[in-house]
């Protein structure tokens, strides 16, 4: 239990929204997992562990579907108030963009069993080589974020909302640099495409990560920041923990 | 499991003390009832021995005389005059008609004795008879006379006919005279209408409780009148009004110590101020009211708080809430809802001053008055202690007489409480 | 929430509170000023004998609004509500200090006769406390005791138009000469509004009107509360916070006898500033 849900006088109340806390952290670990494993199928070529990815993807729907059904629960029976009612808003919401981190994440698994089910059409190694560093970058902000919900930690969710930026560029440079693959061997197209959808899945994965830490900071502070400037939000934070 | 066992051990100990608990409760319940029925035990022999004692004190024994209104004796014919008709020998009358039934006696003592098996109170039938009907004088009539008290507990059987003819109140020349009268069926027993229309008397069987009861009325009457609006008021103002300091404290306390205060205290009270001091008549109900009025102030300005008391504060804020003035709150809403209570206390406070006597004692209201009071000035007895007084009296007639008055006094008490109880359930209002 | 517009503005309230920090009271988070007030409590401290029930309870009730008061017991949420018509007066021991204006008029000066205001500033009580006359005469009885009826006419108008304003008129307009105790729980409390109202206050004190009532009387007290909103000021106590925030536009939160936060009742319910405001509502509070 941590200081978001414990203190309740009615415990079952703070051990509920507990359970919920960790459905988020559970799920936020599996994704994780999914995200890495479907990025290592591609790197072993290995059709058949790509399988067993989509097959987890499963999970992560139960574990959404789950946490909706204790969401509705609770409102109704305890009509959660202030960080309560951001807490389950904050869950119910991060729980929707790992749900999507997972589908995301099936995408890349799908990418290599297409690249390497009966040997058809493998691309070279170099073209994949953006993926790999991106996954990793990616797989950073998830887990920052989900250090961030569960410390609720504002430093770590504010970088997790700067990482993202640095992404986007990230995004943009490998763009350009496929462009030149396809320049030099038009026969690149298929793969480089398909390479960008999955560059595409990775990005899209670290939009919920910012999105997460987002919402962390709605959690903590009350602010909603999904579509505020960072600077103007950091600026306000520093403000008001000078003010206390 | 181990809960188990743990309830199986309580529940054993538990069953143990079970029986001793239920006995408890029954030796409890025995003991209530018990002494609930030694009470109405009590309650009940009260009544009966009273009243055994006391209905035949509504009968009076009557004779039948032939009396003559002998114009020598009373006046001519024709005559009116109310003065010369009241100062005729009636007494005369009813022993001419006496020795025309006894012609046999005609020693001076035997004729003493003869007359008087005859009320001294029957000569002023007469003389009532003949002035509302002056055309009586110069008839003969068949009239009933009282008889005396000794004649009339020979009747009702109250006098013990095997005793020495020296220890009884009836001799024997007067027991034959009784039987004649009694065969001739010239003795009968009839309604005691004196008992409610006479005042005291030395005669038991002129004797009646009109004059105690028109005291007492007067005495409450003045009672009423002055305890209860200054009761109330103190008690709206106690209450409503006082400040809660000290000094209220004070009052408060000493208001319940008043209660407690033993009548006879008021009674010395009333001597020392009212007619010591202000130099009031002494036996007159003004005074007794006074004095009774101070005694049961406390118990109506306890009654009365309590009442007030019990208006819910809901109501007071309610009236207070919506800009009523304190006075207006008091006056509109919680007076009406807590004056059956005050009644009701008041009513209560009333039947105790309707039974008391010591005070009354104190201020002279003991006198042996024979006139009914016409007015609060007027020297009188209270029903209490004209029970008091005749209980005093030695004659045999006086003992059931006494009875009678105590339950023409317990009735009074009843309906009293009676309307006391109706009050409270006719305008108590629930929330 | 994913409305952009509405997001900003409430930055902006932010901006403008951190702006209006220095004229906020010492204690007490969040605005205590309103713009339009009708009533202005200023630094009011209360006492009951020598004990201080109220500490430097600063707080503005604006006009048309609707003002709660929620607290846990003993905070002295209804000893305040109560400072404000003076129904501390009845208590021979409680003090008041500090100064308490209703539309510019000091209410605790000696000048001022509490009857008065107490016609402007009706209350309405936990416990619905109905006179045990008749409905008619329980309407009636303000009017008649203010002298603010001309004829026997004027009186049934003024009784059927606070009896509809209640929400009540067409429940007894038939048995209009029956004993107000002899209805419902909630009509007897819409009855005891519809009293209040018949002395056209400008300010209503409800000290925790629903708590004796049922589910469906209570939601018909509060439409009835938001319907009043539109004619009256109105401050109200209650232990039931989503009460609070379903009926009122801004809130105050009281805590041992101090004013800890008062803000819009939307802010205090989704983000209260306070530590203690937080766990109150929260149900942490121990």
């Amino acid at each position: 239990m941590n200081e978001m849900t414990s203190g309740h006088i009615v415990k079952a109340y703070s051990a509920e929204l507990d359970h919920l806390n960790k459905l988020v952290l559970d799920m936020g670990n599996l994704g994780q997992d999914q995200l890495r494993r479907a990025v290592q199928t591609l790197k072993d070529e290995d059709p058949k562990a790509a399988g067993q990815v989509i097959d987890r993807d499963r999970k992560l729907n139960e574990i959404d579907i789950q946490a909706d059904e204790e969401i509705i629960r609770l409102i109704a029976k305890r009509q959660p108030m202030a960080k309560d009612l951001r807490d389950i808003l904050t869950v119910q919401k991060t729980i929707s963009d790992l749900e999507r981190v997972g589908d995301e994440a099936r995408k890349i698994a799908n990418l290599t069993i297409h690249f390497y089910d009966n040997g058809k059409n493998p691309p070279s190694k170099e073209i994949l080589h953006d993926i790999y560093d991106m996954s990793e970058s990616v797989d950073e902000m998830l887990g920052l974020s989900l250090v961030a919900f569960t410390e609720l930690d504002l430093d770590k969710a504010l970088e997790v909302i700067e990482m993202d930026k640095k992404l986007y560029e990230d995004f943009r440079g490998s763009l350009r640099r496929l462009s030149t693959f396809i320049m030099e061997d038009s026969r690149n197209v298929g793969s480089v495409v398909d390479i960008v959808l999955a560059l595409r899945a990775l990005e899209r994965i670290g939009g919920h990560a910012k999105n997460i830490g987002g919402f962390v900071i709605f959690l903590v502070t009350g602010k909603d920041v999904r579509h505020e400037d960072i600077q103007a939000i950091s600026a306000e934070i520093e403000a008001s923990r000078m003010a206390e | 499991m181990n809960n188990q066992q743990q309830h199986q051990k309580t529940m054993e100990r538990v069953q143990q003390g079970l029986d001793r608990r239920y006995r408890k409760e029954r030796h409890f319940r025995w003991l209530g009832l018990g002494a609930i029925i030694l009470g109405l035990l009590f309650v009940s022999f009260l009544f009966i021995t009273i009243i055994s004692n006391g209905y035949t004190a509504f009968q009076q024994t009557y004779v039948k005389l032939d009396v003559f209104y002998d114009p020598e004796m009373i006046a001519p014919i024709g005559e009116t005059d109310p003065e010369v008709l009241s100062r005729a020998n009636y007494g005369g009358l009813i022993k001419a008609s006496m020795r025309q039934m006894f012609p046999e006696v005609t020693n001076r003592r035997e004729k003493k004795v003869l007359y008087g098996l005859i009320s001294t109170g029957a000569s002023y039938e007469l003389r009532n008879a003949v002035m509302s009907n002056p055309a009586l004088i110069g008839s003969k009539a068949e009239v009933w006379v009282v008889a005396d008290d000794d004649v009339d507990m020979l009747i009702k059987g109250h006098i013990d006919l095997r005793l020495p003819e020296s220890d009884r109140r009836i001799k024997d020349n007067q027991l034959g005279w009784i039987h004649l009268l009694q065969e001739q069926d010239r003795i009968e027993k009839r309604f005691n209408t004196t008992f409610f229309t006479a005042g005291d008397s030395r005669e038991p069987e002129l004797s009646g409780i009109k004059g105690a009861i028109a005291g007492s009325f007067f005495t409450l009457l003045i009672c009423l009148t002055i305890a209860f609006p200054v009761g109330v008021a103190a008690a709206v103002y106690l209450e409503e009004f006082a400040p809660k300091n000290r000094w209220t404290d004070l009052i408060e306390v000493n208001i319940n110590n008043l209660a407690a205060v033993p009548s006879i205290v008021f009674g010395l009270l009333g001597l020392a101020v009212f007619i010591n001091f202000f130099g009031l008549p002494r036996s007159v109900p003004l005074v007794g009211g006074l004095v009774l009025a101070l005694m049961t102030l406390p118990t109506i300005i306890i009654a009365s708080r309590a009442a007030l008391k019990s208006v819910p504060p809901s109501i007071r804020e309610a009236a207070l809430g919506i800009g009523a003035s304190p006075m207006q709150t008091i006056t509109h809403h919680v007076l009406p809802l807590a004056l059956p209570g005050m009644l009701t206390g008041t009513i209560i406070g009333m039947a105790q001053a309707l039974g008391e006597t010591a005070p009354l004692l104190m201020i002279g209201m003991v006198a042996f008055i024979v006139d009914v009071p016409g007015s609060v000035m007027d020297p009188s007895a209270v029903l209490p202690v004209q029970i008091y007084l005749w209980a005093d009296s030695p004659e045999r007639a006086f003992v059931e007489r006494t009875s009678a008055a105590i339950m023409v006094l317990l009735a009074f008490l009843i309906s009293m409480n009676l309307l006391a109880v109706w009050l409270r359930k006719k305008f108590e209002r629930r929330w | 929430m994913n409305d952009t517009s509405t997001a900003k503005t409430g930055l902006q309230s932010e901006a403008g509170a951190a702006m209006k920090q220095n004229r906020t009271a010492e204690g007490t988070v969040g605005e205590v000023y309103v713009d339009d007030p009708r009533m202005t409590c200023r630094n009011v401290d209360v006492y009951y004998g020598e004990k201080q029930a109220i500490f430097d309870v600063s707080l503005d009730v604006g006009k048309n609004q609707v003002i709660s008061m929620i607290g846990p017991s003993g905070c002295g949420k209804s000893t305040f509500l109560r400072c404000l018509n003076r129904m501390n007066d009845t208590i021979d021991i409680c003090r008041v200090t500090g100064q308490i204006k209703m539309d510019g008029q000091d209410i605790y000066d000696g000048g001022l006769d509490v009857v008065p205001l107490r016609a402007s500033v009706g209350m309405v009580f936990q416990k619905p406390n109905p006179f045990p006359k008749s409905i008619y005469d329980n309407i009636a009885y303000g009017p008649r005791i203010h002298g603010l009826c001309d004829d026997k006419q004027h009186l049934d108008s003024i009784v059927e138009k606070s009896l509809q304003r209640a929400g009540l008129w067409e429940e007894v307009k038939d048995r209009l000469d029956q004993p107000g105790t002899g209805l419902s729980g909630g009509q007897q409390q819409r009855l005891c509004i519809a009293r209040a109202i018949a002395v056209s206050p400008e300010v209503i004190l409800m000290d925790e009107p629903c708590s004796a009532l049922d589910p469906i009387a209570t939601a018909k007290i509060e439409e009835l509360i938001d319907e009043l909103r539109e004619n009256f000021t109105i401050a109200i106590v209650t232990h039931s916070m989503q009460q609070a925030a379903r009926v009122s536009q801004r809130t105050a939160y009281f805590h041992l006898g101090k004013l800890i936060e008062v803000g819009e009742t939307d802010q205090i319910f989704t983000s209260p500033r306070h530590k203690l405001t937080e766990d109150y509502i929260t149900g942490r509070f121990g």
